[in-house]
């Protein structure tokens, strides 16, 4: 068990940088998400820790020593293949006790780990059998029982389930978040999936493009991302996102888009300084689930818009409006909204709750301002 | 669990019956293949007389004869055992360093990489009769003419850019996850390729290696032009058998039992890694 301590790391392949200046800090015990679309240096960035790919620059330290050339015998680190790595050639016993016998124990010793570990994960009964006999589902057990049996001081993670079907992956997070709190080994774990990410992790890294974007809770990455692009990584569906411009409007500031008006918090627009981009072109964020929608417009539900598709989820409703060229999906329980038409081309109104609106920087995709909702100085948060 | 009974089977799979056609043509083929050898094995356990007569016949006393001349009275055993020697060691040390260079092609990423690769294959391009005098004249020079130490390292360099060839290919369908696996785990390089890649790659190498013995077992155009009297090997040898005005055909077909013997027994008992390692990677899971 340690730390794990990353300090300006960075991988180039020739010209091109794959991991650009990444610094982390994991504590001991934490899980800890490497979240990105794919070609992102996530995974690089896991193969540097495990040693099996040579930062160009940068230090990583496990457990207060550094290690960051060393081969990765030397590393004391135990991982999960995205294949899972199991060996065809040997039985289930082989694959989970070879770690094992690289350390030179003792059979029954051997033995009694590998048993106990199998227990955990439930595969005592195909112990004897080859890789190619097992299921996925099977497979992905024991390549994280290959990697439980040993002491290992950081668990990483690749991947791990992207063979499973959704059910399976389902029972995979509850075990896997269980497990990893009940050993209490510190984990990393690279996934493209932000639902995987937002269900299991202490702390999430989101990347793109080399570059850590944000490093936080799934909360916080949640409520209050860093950019335009980890506010529509996270979440299902994605937030949506329209160009407008700020502009005053009968002696209030409001966002402009090309089609309406959406009436700002005065609060929020004092607190962030809003009334300094006047005429300057913001990205405008909210999330479908504060899009409230009815069927006639009043005085707070504006927005006038048509159906373009309408998608039950079960629980839940998406309707997907459209305004003119602007598209936005909207969220709400079914029950709510049982008596709205469900026709594609009726019209409704809508309203963009302003608690939850969030401006991004067009051209750096920075976030200009946090939605007021997920303010840290609220009580409720 | 009990099994189910009851066969089950796609309404689209063709009846069994219906490939009656498929074991007409294979017997076909296996006839024109077989029949000729037959013929070569029969004369070569007949007497003189009756293998040189004109009119041929299907059954005749066995004899011993033609094995009797070749064997004790021209020493042939001495041919076999030199090409028994050359063969083994050329497929020992082609496969040996062979592996290692196409475990670098396919595994490392070095400048150059892909220009090695082809130059390897070209090597298989050119006719050895083309390089045949130069070759003789450096073995010459060396002291190697009629040596097996001299055969046993033409043939290795001969035999090198097939099995780099091949292997390559069987190293790049080996996922490098096996190694990274095994090496995250607490093993070296070289441990994790011993103990994961090399098994894995058994019955590929194996393909090759029965590739390879049986070229090298064959090959007659240098063990004719570089040996003479030490270190000649069978087919050379048995060359001498089938020139001059009067052939004996008992004797040349009992040279083609001994020259062809060991390579049939071989096939037979490794047929069934030849297959298996011949559709790695053709197979995939």
């Amino acid at each position: 068990m340690a730390d794990i301590e990353i300090h300006s790391l960075m991988k180039q392949f020739g010209a091109f940088k794959a991991v650009d200046d990444v610094n982390i800090t994991v504590n001991d015990g934490e899980f800890v998400f490497l979240l990105g679309p794919s070609g992102c240096g996530k995974t690089t960035t896991l193969r540097m820790i495990a040693g099996l790919e040579m930062p160009s620059s940068g230090r990583i330290a496990i457990g207060g020593r550094n290690v960051t050339f060393l081969r990765p015998r030397y590393r004391n680190v135990g991982m999960v293949f995205q294949d899972y790595g199991l060996y065809r050639h040997l039985t289930v016993f082989g694959n989970i006790a070879y770690p094992l016998e690289v350390r030179r124990l003792g059979r029954a010793e051997i033995v009694q780990k590998v048993e106990a570990v199998a227990r955990t994960m439930q595969i005592t009964e195909v112990l004897q059998r080859k890789p190619d006999q097992l299921s996925a589902g099977q497979l992905q057990r024991v390549a994280i029982a290959r990697m439980l049996v040993r002491d290992a001081d950081v668990f990483l993670m690749d991947e791990p389930m992207s063979h499973l079907d959704a059910q399976l992956r389902g029972q995979m997070r509850a075990e896997l978040r269980h497990i990893q709190k009940t050993v209490g080994v510190t984990t990393i774990f690279v996934t493209h999936d932000q639902l995987e990410a937002m269900t299991m992790a202490d702390r999430i890294i989101v990347m793109k493009d080399g570059e850590m974007l944000q490093f936080a809770t799934p909360r916080e990455i949640f409520e209050r991302p860093a950019t335009e692009f980890v506010a529509t990584f996270v979440g299902e569906p994605q937030m949506n996102i329209l160009d407008a411009r700020i502009a005053r409007l009968e002696g209030k500031i409001v966002a402009m888009t090309e089609h309406f008006a959406v009436p700002l918090d005065a609060d929020w627009v004092a607190r962030n300084r809003v009334a300094d981009l006047v005429d300057q072109p913001v990205r405008l964020g909210i999330r479908p689930e504060h899009i409230a929608i009815r069927e006639m417009p009043d005085a707070d539900h504006r927005i006038v818009a048509e159906l373009y598709s309408f998608e039950p989820t079960g629980a839940e409703n998406l309707y997907v409006l459209q305004c003119g060229s602007v598209m936005v999906t909207t969220r709400s329980s079914t029950t709510e909204t049982a008596h709205l038409s469900k026709d594609e081309g009726s019209a409704l109104a809508a309203r963009f709750d302003p608690n939850w609106i969030y401006l991004f920087d067009p051209a750096t995709g920075r976030t200009i301002a946090q939605a007021a909702g997920s303010d840290v100085s609220r009580e409720d948060i | 669990m009990k099994q189910p009974t009851y066969n089950m089977e796609s309404p689209a799979a063709p009846l069994v019956q219906r490939n009656w056609w498929v074991y007409l043509v294979l017997i076909l083929v296996c006839l024109v293949n077989f029949v000729p050898y037959l013929w070569v094995v029969m004369t070569g356990f007949m007497d003189g007389a009756s293998a040189s007569s004109a009119t041929p016949a299907w059954f005749f006393t066995p004899s011993l004869e033609a094995f009797h001349y070749l064997i004790v009275e021209k020493g042939i055993m001495k041919n076999f055992f030199n090409s028994v020697i050359v063969s083994l060691a050329s497929t020992f040390f082609s496969v040996t360093i062979g592996m290692f260079c196409a475990y670098a092609l396919a595994r490392y990423d070095f400048t150059g990489r892909d220009d090695v690769s082809f130059w390897v294959l070209t090597n298989r391009m050119m006719p050895p009769v083309a390089v045949l005098i130069p070759i003789f004249v450096t073995f010459q020079t060396a002291g190697l003419l009629d040596t097996l130490a001299g055969l046993v390292l033409l043939y290795t360099a001969m035999q090198l850019p097939f099995v780099v060839w091949m292997l390559t290919g069987y190293f790049r369908d080996i996922p490098r996850r096996y190694e990274e696996s095994a090496m995250v785990d607490g093993d070296t390089w070289f441990a994790a390729f011993r103990k994961v890649t090399l098994p894995l790659m058994m019955p590929s190498i194996t393909a090759t290696s029965i590739f390879v013995m049986i070229l090298s077992w064959n090959e007659f155009a240098f063990a004719t032009f570089l040996t003479s009297t030490q270190a000649k090997t069978m087919p050379p040898a048995i060359m001498a058998y089938s020139i001059g005005a009067d052939i004996r055909w008992n004797v040349l077909g009992a040279a083609v039992v001994l020259i062809t013997a060991p390579l049939i027994l071989f096939v037979l008992l490794l047929q069934r890694q030849l297959i298996s390692g011949l559709s790695q990677g053709v197979v995939r899971k």
